[in-house]
């Protein structure tokens, strides 16, 4: 009988209570994100005087139109790159065992935690022209010690990039190669297939919503990511978009191009925002009913 | 066939190595030029090390002839900033995490859309936006404004983390104290609560370190009034390469000892969430 009503009680929704718990977090959650989400989106379209316009649009084109392109090739580069890292990371961590994988395994995922700000202050001083990579590259004589290797740029920004993307994508791509049965490599394997037809036709295609969802988070981080490329290349032309964000709030007190060149960053990762915001709220509202 | 094992060790040994290499490459530098007194190029390693500028930044030694300055004042500043949002991040999105994960409330698919919107665009146009609205309030480069900015940044993971956590509790435990006569509330507190304890935990640690670590919305939002760690460490980055290195090894350790707990304390299925 109390179980009865319990289970009754739980799929009715307990009437008023779990509005007035619900209430001070999604108040907070307007308040300070979907009001001024919606109002960077309006005020992308305010002219000087007021009225509607796209005069800050025809700015972008005219300023920031190269910048816009090099955000969006160093986010598709960067997560490219990560994602084939990360694949075949999460393919040997799946499918060894012993000692090296063990080791690999506890350490590969150090640089999720580390905070952006530290990763930029790292790269800074790693990749330097007279950084620890173009010492050690010459020490090997890789690099002729009076022409170091030039990595301030679009190369050290997706290195950078790649270095902290990587493990993150992995740890997610782990988690849905172990989700596939041993049962299927096993068969694979006893009618002879190889690592590589292992990985690209079993391990890839029974995750797929594992990988989705790495690339996705990987690439929208990368496009809306201000600290590393501000603290590695800053003003350098071409920048990204969220450095130019940053000059024309601090320097000119723009707000109307900031906010075209943040939509338009919204735009950049619309489809994918999309495709990832009905997967995870269909699976959170399936989830429940299931449980 | 003992050749073949012996090729697939040494593969596993020269990506062990390139991987060591990637990883611990960069951070090594950090260490390095904390404690490099003079380097100069083409040198391998500092030709002078020393603690100078750590006794420096930690306030135990006062020189001028280094340049460096204090930090404690940032640390106190980011110490009592993310622990006051801790607080309050816990009290608000703890009883979130829990109705999602046991309650079947209409408007939920709203409810969850607010909060994997975050997740799902970039954030630095909704800073931009708060900036002029701080601006109006009076709170824009002081500490509450700060504390509110990191309140909405971290309150997302917090209601995830939390919502895992109490998902995992299976119902039948809470049905059977109800049914031997506990309350609701009394079942709530001996019941569900120490058993999500663990990943409640785990939220409050999260949620310290996204507000000890953050950078965007303080930049906007805190900047020039309100020095976080982050705050000082990028305007060290451009002169003082050493202090900057000590500040950045201060954020790190943190982050370390993150590490070490997760792993006593979280399964594998909250970590998912985290890193994002």
């Amino acid at each position: 009988m109390a179980e009865v009503t319990a289970k009754a009680r739980r799929g009715r929704g307990g009437g008023f209570l779990p509005f007035l718990l619900l209430l001070p977090a999604v108040g907070l959650m307007l308040a300070l994100y979907a009001y001024p989400f919606v109002s960077s989106i309006y005020r992308s379209f305010l002219g000087s005087k007021g009225a509607l316009s796209v005069a800050n649009y025809a700015k972008v084109r005219e300023l920031y139109w190269r910048d816009v392109f090099f955000s969006l090739e160093i986010s598709v580069l960067s997560t490219a790159l990560a994602a084939l890292v990360s694949i075949a990371l999460a393919a040997y961590l799946r499918l060894s065992t012993g000692w090296f994988a063990r080791f690999i395994g506890a350490i590969y995922r150090f640089p999720i935690f580390i905070p952006f700000v530290v990763v930029a202050q790292m790269m800074r001083t790693f990749l330097a022209p007279h950084g620890l990579l173009n010492i050690f590259l010459a020490q090997i004589g890789l690099v002729n010690i009076d022409a170091p290797l030039e990595l301030l740029n679009w190369k050290g920004l997706t290195f950078g990039f790649v270095w902290k993307q990587a493990p993150f994508m992995a740890l997610i791509v782990l988690s849905g190669f172990e989700m596939v049965d041993d049962t299927f490599i096993e068969a694979a394997r006893s009618v002879g297939a190889r690592l590589p037809q292992v990985i690209v036709r079993i391990l890839i295609p029974m995750s797929r919503a594992s990988i989705s969802v790495a690339l996705i988070l990987a690439f929208t981080s990368t496009v809306g990511t201000f600290t590393l490329p501000y603290m590695l290349i800053g003003g350098q032309v071409p920048t990204t978009v969220t450095v130019d964000i940053a000059h024309r709030v601090t320097y000119f007190g723009d707000y109307g191009v900031a906010n075209a060149l943040g939509t338009l960053s919204y735009l950049m990762v619309l489809a994918l925002a999309i495709y990832y915001l009905r997967y995870t709220v269909r699976k959170g509202i399936y989830e429940y009913q299931e449980g | 066939m003992f050749r073949s094992r012996l090729l697939v060790k040494s593969g596993e040994a020269l990506m062990l190595i390139l991987l060591c290499f990637f990883i611990f490459g960069p951070i090594s530098g950090l260490v390095l030029w904390s404690v490099a007194l003079r380097w100069y190029w083409p040198h391998v390693l500092p030709q002078e090390v020393g603690l100078d500028y750590w006794l420096q930044a930690l306030g135990l030694r006062k020189s001028l002839a280094i340049g460096a300055v204090s930090i404690t004042d940032s640390f106190n500043t980011s110490l009592i900033i993310a622990l006051i949002v801790v607080a309050v991040v816990m009290v608000i999105a703890t009883p979130v995490g829990y109705v999602l994960a046991k309650y079947n409330i209409p408007l939920k698919g709203a409810v969850l859309l607010l909060f994997l919107m975050p997740q799902a665009f970039p954030q630095q146009p909704v800073f931009v936006n708060l900036l002029l609205t701080f601006n109006k309030w009076g709170l824009a480069g002081t500490v509450p404004g700060v504390m509110l900015v990191h309140l909405m940044v971290s309150l997302v993971f917090a209601v995830w983390i939390s919502s895992a956590a109490f998902k995992s509790i299976p119902p039948e435990l809470e049905e059977a104290a109800r049914s031997v006569g506990a309350s609701a509330m009394r079942t709530f507190l001996r019941v569900t609560l120490p058993l999500a304890a663990p990943g409640l935990l785990a939220s409050a640690v999260f949620v310290f370190l996204t507000s000890l670590d953050e950078f965007t919305g303080t930049f906007f939002i805190g900047l020039p009034f309100v020095t976080t760690l982050p705050m000082l460490l990028y305007s060290s980055s451009g002169y003082n390469l050493q202090f900057a290195s000590v500040i950045a090894i201060v954020l790190l350790v943190p982050s370390i000892l993150f590490m070490v707990i997760i792993e006593r304390f979280l399964k594998a299925e909250y970590i998912g969430g985290m890193g994002v």
